[in-house]
């Protein structure tokens, strides 16, 4: 008795599409334009620091979003290449 | 209901825990949901303030001490080991279910003890409990993981008791209260607390032993150990602002490590410690805003992240696989799994209409109100990085990703159930936060508590938000390529004690033993045997020199004088003389003697 043939498995490719980026792209777009159309609620009004008035510009969510991912990203990637080790490197201890 | 008004809830889990151990499988599991269902009823009936009180080795114990804060833990432990019970109707050890009934009900001990000997108990209790869900694996590498699970926090648990100890003779007084600040006590007691927290340093147990566990483990694991030393450090350590420092560091730590990470179930491991920051940071601000916000956190923290477990469980039930380079597609064959872990994916981002959206932004706001710029600073990117590690990297890698072939089939019912009441509870807490809002200590400091308070009269919020959300989602997805992950670990404390460790023993072995073999060389086998040839051939040769003349006297042939030299040092070295000999050297010191005598007189 014979198994029965199989298809050869091929990956899909990964899901990020050209669709997808175009919705993503509008997403951030639409973000950013709904900034606009309100009010915000401003923070640190004490205190005089540059960076407590930074946090009350217009777009400071996007660029604290991209650039602290990013930055995390950067980071991580950068300490990786100190921290990361073979999958058995702790295999030979008791 | 007056029946369970003072009863401890811990109690009846821990005695139900035992009886179950009698019954057959399916008893046993109804049981144990029967129990944390009869746990949360028990905690809404109990009276408020301090009662049993039963005296132990001259002090009064406070079993029971009922407030809003106790009262919140004890909800959403019991709850959420509700959940956990029927989504893991699959398990048939007995171990396992008894483990997990003791765990948690001897965090609820942790949570309603007023006294410092009841919650040392119980927080002793935990840690051997919950080493056996991780055993239950039985797999080599679940062993050597529990090994150093339960000694990381023997050493945690002697820290705290050395600080109790140090507290009760400076106090004179057990109470379970906020500590007082700068002692020697209270150091060590935060010192031992911060153990259980996975604080830095103190924060690789996490990682290395919660992922190793079962199944049911994990899920049960994520919620008890670090909320429970979250909740003493509410009653502890409030506004100790070193915490703010402490809960900053977690946060990020908790995102870069959860970045590097390939196995799903560490990547949510890491996300623990990372969430359990937010909380250290909120209770180091100790404003009422902020005690109330770390508590809303802790709840819906143990909400979602228990659901991501299940999802993760969940997976790893159906293909045995957790590693990112070997999942993905998964989105094909198990698409509820996939839904719910979104949902406590996007509960844990603090996406609007979820849970974390109303719990974490009291933290965020009481560190803007105290002025705390940098630590909010910190909360908010610290913020977007979840939403990168957990709320994208998770379910990204895990089902979607690219397709590896793998056709597992849905989640068991009982699985998809158990997730199903966590993720309706995401989102109904997310859209309804008054329930919860109402059982949180200092409720009254919240001001928007309704669906259009917080949702169109603070539009803003919801807008910034979004913001923050969608380009963190973009950043993810242009550095894509250099997320992509490879099969390997990455070096965290625990390298201490399992590679420095061994290489400290290594070092100790070749500096000491070496010694002590130099010793041996030396000194044993080279200097001691010289010595003792020294001391029986010195005094022969000695003496041969001196009966020399007297030899060459007697007679001056060369051969017979050697032949008398050779033979008085064999007798030396052997021990064998004459008795003639001896009575000459004695007639010598004699005299010898008498000329000194006289010499002296």
């Amino acid at each position: 008795m014979s198994e029965p043939r199989q298809k050869p498995f091929v990956p899909d490719q990964p899901i990020v599409s050209r669709k997808f980026w175009i919705a993503l792209w509008l997403t951030c777009a639409m973000s950013v334009l709904l900034e606009l159309r309100v009010h915000r609620h401003k923070h640190f009004m004490e205190s005089d620091s540059a960076l407590a008035s930074a946090t009350n510009g217009f777009g400071f969510y996007v660029a604290l979003g991209f650039l602290a991912c990013s930055g995390s990203i950067l980071l991580a990637k950068a300490l990786g290449l100190l921290l990361k080790a073979r999958e058995n490197y702790y295999d030979d201890t008791p | 209901m007056t029946l369970l008004e003072n009863i401890p809830p811990g109690l009846i889990l821990i005695i139900g825990a035992i009886v179950l151990l009698l019954l057959p499988a399916t008893a046993r599991k109804t049981g144990a949901i029967a129990l944390a269902a009869l746990g949360f009823i028990a905690i809404s009936q109990l009276k408020t303030g301090s009662q049993l009180s039963p005296a132990f080795l001259g002090f009064d114990l406070t079993l029971l001490r009922v407030d809003a804060t106790s009262r919140a833990f004890g909800y959403i432990f019991t709850l959420s080991a509700f959940a956990a019970f029927i989504f893991s109707w699959h398990e048939k050890s007995r171990t396992e279910n008894t483990a997990a009934l003791v765990y948690v009900g001897s965090a609820l001990g942790v949570v309603f003890a007023g006294d410092m000997i009841t919650w040392y108990i119980c927080w002793e209790l935990m840690a051997i409990s919950s080493t056996f869900l991780i055993l239950a694996r039985k797999t080599e590498r679940s062993l050597k993981a529990a090994q150093r699970y339960i000694l990381v926090h023997l050493a945690g648990g002697l820290i705290l008791l050395t600080g109790i100890l140090f507290t009760v003779h400076e106090s004179g007084s057990i109470a379970f209260t906020a500590f007082p600040k700068g002692t020697t006590g209270s150091w060590f007691i935060l010192l031992g607390v911060l153990v259980n927290a996975a604080a830095l340093p103190f924060s690789s147990w996490l990682p290395d032993a919660y992922p190793e566990s079962t199944v049911m483990g994990g899920v049960i694991l994520s919620a008890y150990t670090t909320k429970t030393a979250v909740y003493t450090l509410i009653r502890g350590f409030p506004g100790w602002e070193i915490l703010i420092a402490v809960g900053c560091v977690m946060a990020v730590y908790g995102i870069i490590y959860a970045l590097l990470e390939n196995d799903m179930r560490r990547i949510l491991a890491y996300s623990i410690i990372n969430q359990v920051g937010f909380m250290v940071c909120g209770v180091g601000i100790g404003t009422k805003l902020a005690i109330a916000g770390v508590v809303a956190h802790a709840f819906c923290h143990i909400i979602y992240k228990a659901l991501l477990w299940m999802s993760a469980g969940a997976v790893l039930f159906r293909t045995g696989k957790s590693k990112c380079t070997e999942l993905g597609g998964l989105y094909k064959t198990m698409p509820l799994t996939m839904i719910l872990g979104t949902i406590g994916a996007l509960a844990i981002s603090g996406v609007p209409l979820t849970s974390g959206f109303i719990s974490k932004t009291l933290i965020v706001a009481a560190a803007e109100h105290e002025n705390y710029v940098w630590a909010w600073l910190v909360l908010e990117i610290a913020s977007a990085g979840v939403f990168l590690h957990a709320g994208i990297k998770f379910p990204f890698f895990v089902f979607f990703n690219v397709d590896r072939g793998l056709r597992p089939k849905e989640a068991p019912m009982p699985m998809l159930i158990g997730m199903g009441l966590l993720a309706f509870l995401c989102v109904y807490l997310g859209c309804h936060p008054a329930p919860l809002y109402n059982i949180l200590p200092n409720s009254d400091t919240i001001e928007s508590t309704s669906f259009s308070a917080i949702y169109v009269n603070h539009f803003a919020h919801v807008v910034t938000m979004f913001q923050m959300l969608a380009f963190s989602a973009l950043a993810f997805f242009v550095f894509l390529p250099w997320l992509k992950r490879t099969p390997t670990i990455s070096i965290d404390f625990d390298w201490f004690y399992r590679k420095g460790a061994k290489w400290f023993f290594w070092l100790v072995d070749k500096s000491l033993n070496g010694l002590n073999q130099a010793a041996d060389r030396e000194v044993i086998k080279t200097f001691l045997p010289a010595l003792t040839r020294f001391v029986l051939v010195a005094p022969a040769t000695l003496t041969a020199m001196a009966l020399k003349p007297v030899w060459r006297a007697m007679d001056p042939d060369e051969a017979r004088l050697a032949k008398r030299r050779k033979k008085l040092l064999t007798k030396f070295t052997t021990g064998t003389f004459p008795i003639a000999y001896s009575a000459v050297c004695v007639l010598i010191l004699l005299t010898l003697l008498i000329l000194i005598g006289r010499a002296h007189g």
